[in-house]
């Protein structure tokens, strides 16, 4: 992951500086925008169809950052069953559990004092390519 | 007599290890063998270069080649993979990053250890700043660390070795009465910097534990050691002798050599090896903004085929002007390897080294091609970019091949590649 820094564009030269200088400083650049903690930040692909009901879609990428705590309804990246998968993560007063899609409570998986070992990281953004 | 007693400047090292880094890396997304026997192999499917704790268990040896252990793993289901350095490159430096916010004084000691000075933390602080390092690496990373922290780079890596078997991973040594109680049980050829050599030395004049040694003469040390076994001496009195190397010192030289998967007895196929060789040997010096000045290529025939002459050789050739541009160190490559390319050797292995590295901006203007130049590091600079968006290899030059035969085995590679967006991990939903 490579995060660009910036630079400034306007050359020195004879003349009046352009009145714009003092508002371009750099591009805009997605990865500090997308990515706040660079080392702890991975991006995975997904593949399948069954989260779009959290806007989730097959081929999507995810970023999603190991360093963060999820708060409820948090969509997360879990080791369950010895498998990485992608659920709704939901904190109801002392009990935290897992769900798949945010409407869907049924199929709940209780974390109990597994919580750190079962969260392995938690998505917070989907790219999404459209065409 | 104990020279114990010296006055010490307060000096803080702490050792950080990944345990089992290659594993671990494997493990992080890939869940089923957490807690399993896991083993990387060395290139080319070589050798074990990295086992987990339960493949050490089972009796996995650090070095061996895959052939020797293959019983050992069918029996067991040890689990087996490739080297993916793309991928253990990357959490390294992920790693590395992490540990460079608890102190800007880091040595970086290998792919997976780095010496930090923790000197401006309270001595009853270290264990749980430690522990913090430990912690932030393994949540953020998924890469478990064992810790040792002590007055000097060479306990760091006692108080390091100790960590290994404690649960918490973390050890301080920073009292003389535990270091010298850990000095006792600690054998003289584990020392940091206590080679071969000079260890069969030492238990033959019966220093066979580090606390024989720290306690050794000075003037047996003089008589019978040199300066680097004089240092190690010292810093096990504590005394620090051997400083953090900080400065990222840029390489000297830049190597790359595999051994084929199939011999190679063709001289095409071996230019194609020598091509991709020189083509991820230029990216790299190019990475670090410097320019070659030699070309070394080596070739040679295995040592160990009983029925066929060994052959091997290697030749350097000196360029013009320094450069790290592909096409041109290719082309000096080629000519070195029709020099002594052979007919009738069955090859196993090529190399190439690039050498004489200069950091291209020093390196004196170019009189001859002032033009093509700026030309021709665009066009690498393309090159670059489009592997490292679409995948290794995915621009290469023709010569390079395309199905390469020769190319190394790698038949329980992982694929994951967490710095390309050709083969970022995959999560089934």
């Amino acid at each position: 992951m490579k995060l660009t820094i910036p630079f400034y564009l306007h050359k020195v030269g004879a003349g009046f500086p352009s009145p714009a200088t003092d508002y371009i400083e750099d591009d805009l650049d997605l990865n500090t925008h997308l990515i706040s903690n660079a080392p702890a930040t991975f991006i995975i692909r997904v593949q399948g169809k069954s989260m779009r009901d959290v806007g989730i879609y097959d081929g999507d990428l995810l970023i999603v950052d190991k360093s963060i705590n999820p708060k409820s309804f948090s969509t997360v990246i879990a080791n369950v069953n010895e498998e990485l998968v992608v659920k709704t993560f939901i904190k109801e007063k002392e009990i935290s559990y897992l769900t798949s899609g945010s409407k869907n409570t049924i199929d709940k998986i209780n974390l109990g004092e597994n919580q750190e070992v079962i969260i392995w990281g938690v998505v917070t953004y989907v790219i999404h390519k459209l065409q | 007599m104990s020279y114990t007693s010296y006055s010490k400047k307060k000096n803080n090292i702490a050792l950080i290890d990944c345990n089992s880094f290659y594993v671990s890396c494997e493990r992080l997304f890939n869940p089923k063998i957490i807690n399993k026997p896991v083993v990387v192999l060395s290139n080319n499917d070589g050798c074990v270069i990295s086992r987990s704790v339960e493949a050490k268990k089972i009796g996995i040896k650090m070095g061996e080649p895959y052939f020797k252990v293959k019983d050992l793993v069918k029996k067991n289901d040890i689990h087996i993979f490739s080297s993916n350095y793309a991928l253990y490159g990357d959490i390294s430096r992920r790693v590395m990053k992490i540990i460079k916010e608890f102190s800007d004084k880091i040595e970086i000691y290998s792919i997976d250890e780095a010496f930090i000075n923790l000197s401006f933390v309270e001595n009853q602080r270290l264990n749980e700043y430690g522990k913090e390092i430990r912690e932030r690496i393994l949540k953020w990373t998924g890469v478990p660390t064992s810790i040792g922290i002590a007055n000097t780079k060479t306990l760091s890596k006692v108080a390091n070795y100790l960590a290994k078997k404690n649960k918490s991973g973390v050890i301080v040594l920073d009292k003389d009465k535990d270091i010298d109680e850990e000095l006792k049980k600690f054998n003289v050829s584990n020392i940091w910097g206590v080679g071969k050599q000079l260890s069969k030395l030492y238990i033959k004049n019966d220093i066979d534990t580090a606390y024989k040694l720290k306690n050794i003469s000075n003037t047996w040390v003089k008589r019978n050691t040199n300066v680097l076994g004089a240092r190690t001496v010292m810093e096990l009195r504590g005394i620090s002798c051997i400083n953090l190397e900080t400065t990222e010192s840029k390489r000297k030289s830049c190597c790359v050599s595999r051994s084929f998967g199939k011999k190679v007895e063709n001289v095409e196929k071996l230019k194609e090896s020598i091509t991709t060789h020189c083509l991820s040997a230029a990216e790299k010096i190019r990475g670090d903004n410097q320019v070659a000045r030699s070309v070394t290529v080596s070739i040679r025939t295995s040592p160990f085929d009983r029925y066929r002459e060994y052959y091997s050789n290697s030749i350097t050739i000196d360029l013009p002007v320094g450069t790290n541009n592909s096409i041109e160190l290719i082309k000096a490559a080629i000519e070195g390897l029709k020099i002594i390319y052979k007919y009738g050797f069955f090859y196993q292995k090529s190399g190439i080294t690039l050498s004489n590295l200069k950091d291209a901006r020093n390196e004196e203007f170019n009189l001859l091609a002032p033009l093509l130049e700026t030309k021709s590091k665009s066009l690498m600079r393309a090159i670059d970019k489009t592997n490292a968006k679409y995948g290794r290899s995915s621009i290469s030059i023709a010569q390079a091949g395309i199905n390469n035969s020769w190319k190394m085995r790698r038949k329980h590679f992982s694929k994951i590649d967490t710095s390309s967006f050709a083969n970022l991990p995959m999560l089934k939903v």
